[in-house]
């Protein structure tokens, strides 16, 4: 959802080569300097979209033919009304043309015929776009219907941008791809199946670094070593990092791991685990088990200097007002407590034990 | 549907209407995350929410051309351009995908493009 898909890449190139086509194409048009502005921008974002339709017919002929149909039934429809906006029906036409397109994509992206992605939800906003500037009227203008299409605009617009959103979102977190995990964390490359030396090698690490961490187990321990807690304690748990690990920049490294992982219990912080992290962003450190101990990055999430809390970032690229998108350097868990659902170098560690280990 | 009139204060119109959702998006994306205990992003859901309200209100005053709105709209515009670039050029990682640089430069640069110059400004009472 946050990258451009390889085989979508043309769809962009296809829409910024479109963009000045239509800039100049359509100045030749004998109306054109008489159409309001409102018209004439929605004409050239229809081009766009267009552009980025007609683009993609190639790569989706082979494999796909009937969308490459619809991209091109959809692409000739956007240059004809584009070129055609004096026409008494324009506005009807344009606005069921563009409604039309973002819930066909939307239907591909929920039933998995389509991977959301940047080109994708790019062309929605301008498709977005051009139908508030088809239905909006213009002062002056002998618009009829006016309160029909202001309605238009107070409902369509925000209506599909929040379909749309919620839409890619949850098609997003519920099918990731093979590299992402939770909340679009992306994960290392590595093989499929650990071998023998891989299953040992990751073993060693689980095993000196549980022993290394043992002392932590008292807070206070750690507190002394530098680690301070970082986040609300009213979350289930809470990373203490040690700043002067991070800037020091171990790899990898069980008797000094930049974070602690615990939880926050009744009866105070029960030590869950170590998390080692890189010092940059998209170094992934070293794989000794393999797939059993990929490293994850966090990417695109939300953050706040309000109390540290995180959240993840929009498809539109928004976050809520004081905090800002960034991504977290590679980091690798090992779990010294049991989990069940992933392991001792999980992602993520499962939260009914953490939630046991509130209770006990 | 032929007018001699400016229609950029409609166009401007449209735009802060998609930033003014955008940010709603935002602010509610933020709220599930108050359920995990994580009390801060209430407050900063609901001041997005506020914020996404404030904008659409700008976009109803530039439709109706008044000067105010057309002067906090510019304001407004520039602080999220220079937040935006600020968040480009430091190195934390964030987006810079086609529909960040849509949302974050293309959007409040053309927004304060279409208000800006001495003509615009006389459109507005």
């Amino acid at each position: 959802m946050y990258s451009v898909s390889a085989e979508h890449l043309v769809g962009l190139i296809g829409g910024l080569i479109a963009l000045p086509l239509a800039l100049i194409g359509l100045r030749f048009h004998q109306r054109w300097r008489t159409a309001p502005g409102t018209v004439q921008a929605a004409a050239v974002l229809m081009a766009v979209s267009a552009g980025v339709h007609l683009a993609l017919i190639p790569h989706h002929l082979a494999t796909q033919p009937l969308t490459s149909a619809l991209f091109l039934v959809n692409g000739v429809a956007f240059i004809s009304l584009a070129a055609s906006f004096t026409w008494r029906w324009w506005r009807l036409a344009s606005s069921a043309l563009l409604i039309a397109t973002v819930l066909g994509y939307l239907t591909y992206v929920a039933i998995g015929l389509e991977g959301p992605d940047q080109v994708g939800i790019a062309t929605k906003l301008v498709e977005l776009t051009a139908l508030g500037l088809v239905l909006v009227p213009v002062r002056g203008e002998r618009a009829a219907h006016r309160a029909w299409r202001h309605a238009g605009i107070g409902v369509a617009m925000p209506l599909l941008i929040v379909i749309s959103g919620a839409t890619v979102w949850i098609a997003d977190l519920a099918r990731p791809d093979a590299r992402h995990v939770h909340a679009g964390a992306l994960l290392q490359a590595t093989n499929t199946i650990p071998t023998p030396a891989q299953v040992d090698a990751a073993n060693r690490l689980y095993e000196e670094t549980s022993s290394a961490i043992l002392p932590y187990e008292d807070w206070r321990q750690a507190w002394a070593a530098g680690y301070r807690p970082g986040g609300s304690a009213s979350l289930p748990s809470t990373h203490w990092m040690n700043q002067g690990f991070v800037d020091a920049g171990y790899v990898m490294d069980p008797h000094r791991p930049q974070g602690l992982v615990y939880a926050n219990t009744h009866h105070g912080p029960v030590l869950l685990g170590a998390m080692f992290q890189m010092k940059s962003l998209n170094r992934f450190g070293p794989d000794p088990g393999g797939p059993m101990t990929a490293w994850h990055q966090h990417e695109n999430i939300c953050f706040t200097p309000f109390g540290l809390e995180f959240s993840l970032m929009t498809p539109f690229a928004t976050c809520p007002l004081g905090a800002i998108d960034i991504s977290a350097p590679p980091m690798l868990h090992v779990w010294i407590v049991d989990n069940p659902h992933g392991g001792p170098f999980a992602v993520d560690i499962d939260p009914s034990v953490v939630a046991a280990l509130d209770r006990t | 549907m032929i007018t001699n009139q400016t229609s950029r204060p409609e166009i401007v119109y449209v735009l802060l209407l998609v930033q003014a959702i955008l940010w709603m998006v935002a602010g509610l994306s933020a709220l599930p995350f108050v359920l995990g205990g994580e009390i801060h992003m209430l407050g900063l859901g609901l001041a997005t929410l506020l914020l996404a309200l404030f904008v659409c209100l700008v976009g109803i005053g530039i439709l109706w051309r008044r000067h105010w709105a057309r002067r906090v709209a510019i304001w407004l515009e520039a602080v999220c351009l220079a937040g935006s670039a600020l968040l480009f050029l430091l190195p934390i990682g964030a987006n810079h995908g086609p529909v960040a640089m849509m949302t974050n430069f293309l959007l409040p640069g053309a927004v304060i493009w279409l208000l800006w110059g001495r003509r615009t400004r006389a459109v507005f009472g």
